[in-house]
């Protein structure tokens, strides 16, 4: 009778393994990209793919998010970005950066599935002069890239392999209207889910009403943004608050718009008031099963 | 005998629900027709290349990017909520990267913070700290080493912040600590040691 009651015991405590797991997924490294060249910019994308694949902790498909900063008009018709040393890259050679990381993630690849993803922020775009017209199309052409990078990981034989877009809005970086173009352009290309993976600063803690956020936002506009089309939640869960400011975008969402609300995941930071496991698991704790398995970590 | 089976087959059973456990990550998803394919396309990717060709790597040269300041329009990769950021620095020697970015505190615009990102990019690694400086306001960096000759150095060298009210603080990148500058002292840079208060200094809060 012992032995059964410490068989039944264990069969208690693996019982709880699937949840605890989900409790807490492993954070997967976000990088900054930084770089004084497009060379440059290639060989910090092939290094960081490699470490992705060589720290991949399971057998699950991750996101390896690379921020290469703010989505930028370079020119007449040439889009790209305006990375974190001050340096505009062309989507050409962003492009070219992508596929040296997914080069990266092959030649190191250890166990389970990459989602690699083309990330950019809201960050002034007013601001540089451009206008919502310009950002629609800096949306379309972001994800127009990452399609590309897919067809490259298929040629490639990377089947382990996929890819998709980001996008780190911030209510404080630009007003709603230009930035709810980003998430328009990708869906009007069809292609990528937009991970959003910004915030939902000064928003309110609780309720479920279109309440105010920071800079002329509103509860809604964060759901637009992070939930519209092709967009999907994977937030800043900083500090506690995040969580709960989320959660009322949740809410709201749910009761204004037919399709449920879910999360992709969260993104968490070293140096901050949760940690990486903390933060999902705040997330998780207000929308209980309504938050994926993934865990992107700036600093981790 | 017959508990050892039975604890033998529940463990069995249970290490298969374990394993079903990654598939109802992706069940979690779902909702709205327009994300359908795009979701779809994550769940269908597999865990195995179908090439095993190794593909060619790009030159690993360091490439160093020379001390330069960041100003206001450059963008920050910081959250408003951690750093309401005001200017920033950077330098690489071209296999360790650090970027300072000074500014308030998201939460408390009295409060001056610095944020410090630093790469190891041979090793894959990226460090994020924070340090407070107490209830001065918004620090903004007034001078900090530039150009090509410091790339290295000036990874663990000092940084000169003003804060808000007027007053000034050093950043040492080395320690990780910022002091307050005692009035009247003379100007830390370039080249000269500041004299500091210690009993101002705030350790790193990460």
């Amino acid at each position: 009778m012992r032995l059964l009651a410490w068989a039944l015991g264990l069969a208690a405590g693996l019982a709880a393994l699937p949840v605890a797991a989900a409790a807490s997924p492993t954070p997967a490294t976000a990088w900054y990209m930084y770089g004084d060249s497009a060379s440059e910019l290639r060989s910090y994308a092939y290094s960081h793919g490699c470490s992705f694949a060589q720290d991949q902790p399971d057998a699950s498909l991750r996101v390896l998010l690379l921020d290469f900063g703010a989505a930028r008009k370079l020119g007449s018709s040439t889009w790209g970005a305006v990375d974190f040393s001050n340096t505009r890259f062309s989507n050409a050679e962003i492009l070219a950066a992508l596929e040296r990381a997914a080069d990266g993630y092959h030649n190191c690849h250890v166990r389970g599935a990459v989602d690699v993803v083309y990330g950019a922020s809201n960050y002034h775009l007013s601001g540089s002069g451009m206008s919502t017209t310009d950002a629609w199309h800096a949306g379309y052409h972001q994800s127009e890239r990452a399609e590309d990078l897919h067809d490259y990981q298929v040629s490639q034989g990377y089947s382990s392999q996929t890819s998709d877009a980001a996008g780190d809005m911030e209510p404080s970086w630009d007003g709603e209207l230009i930035t709810k173009q980003l998430v328009n352009g990708d869906q009007g290309q069809g292609w990528a889910l937009y991970y959003d993976f910004g915030s939902a600063d000064g928003c309110p803690q609780s309720g479920s009403a279109d309440g105010a956020c920071t800079n002329g936002w509103q509860v809604s506009d964060v759901g637009y943004v992070s939930f519209h089309g092709l967009a999907v939640p994977l937030p800043e869960i900083y500090y506690s608050v995040n969580a709960s400011q989320w959660t009322v975008v949740r809410k709201w969402w749910d009761g204004a718009q037919s399709s449920g609300y879910f999360f992709a995941g969260a993104t968490a930071s070293t140096g901050v008031g949760l940690t990486p496991t903390a933060a999902w698991g705040a997330l998780e704790s207000q929308n209980s099963g309504l938050v994926d398995s993934e865990l992107v970590c700036f600093g981790c | 005998m017959l508990s050892l089976r039975l604890a033998a087959v529940v463990v069995a059973g249970l290490a298969v629900g374990t394993g079903g456990g990654f598939a109802l990550a992706g069940a979690v998803r779902g909702g709205p027709p327009e994300k359908t394919a795009a979701l779809e396309r994550l769940d269908s990717v597999a865990t195995t290349d179908s090439s095993i060709e190794p593909a060619a790597t790009p030159s690993s040269e360091p490439q160093p990017i020379p001390g330069r300041m960041l100003d206001a329009g450059v963008p920050v990769p910081i959250s408003p909520s951690i750093l309401r950021a005001r200017n920033g620095w950077l330098v690489s020697d071209g296999r360790t990267l650090v970027a300072v970015y000074a500014g308030a505190a998201g939460s408390d615009p009295e409060v001056g913070r610095v944020v410090i990102v630093r790469q190891d990019l041979a090793a894959g690694k990226q460090a994020i700290r924070i340090v407070d400086a107490g209830p001065t306001g918004a620090l903004t960096i007034a001078a900090a080493p530039l150009g090509v000759s410091v790339e290295t150095s000036a990874q663990t060298g000092k940084i000169l912040l003003q804060s808000a009210a007027g007053g000034q603080v050093l950043l040492d990148l080395g320690a990780g600590k910022v002091s307050h500058i005692a009035h009247g002292a003379s100007l830390p840079w370039p080249g000269r040691r500041p004299r500091t208060s210690d009993s101002a200094s705030h350790p790193i809060r990460r």
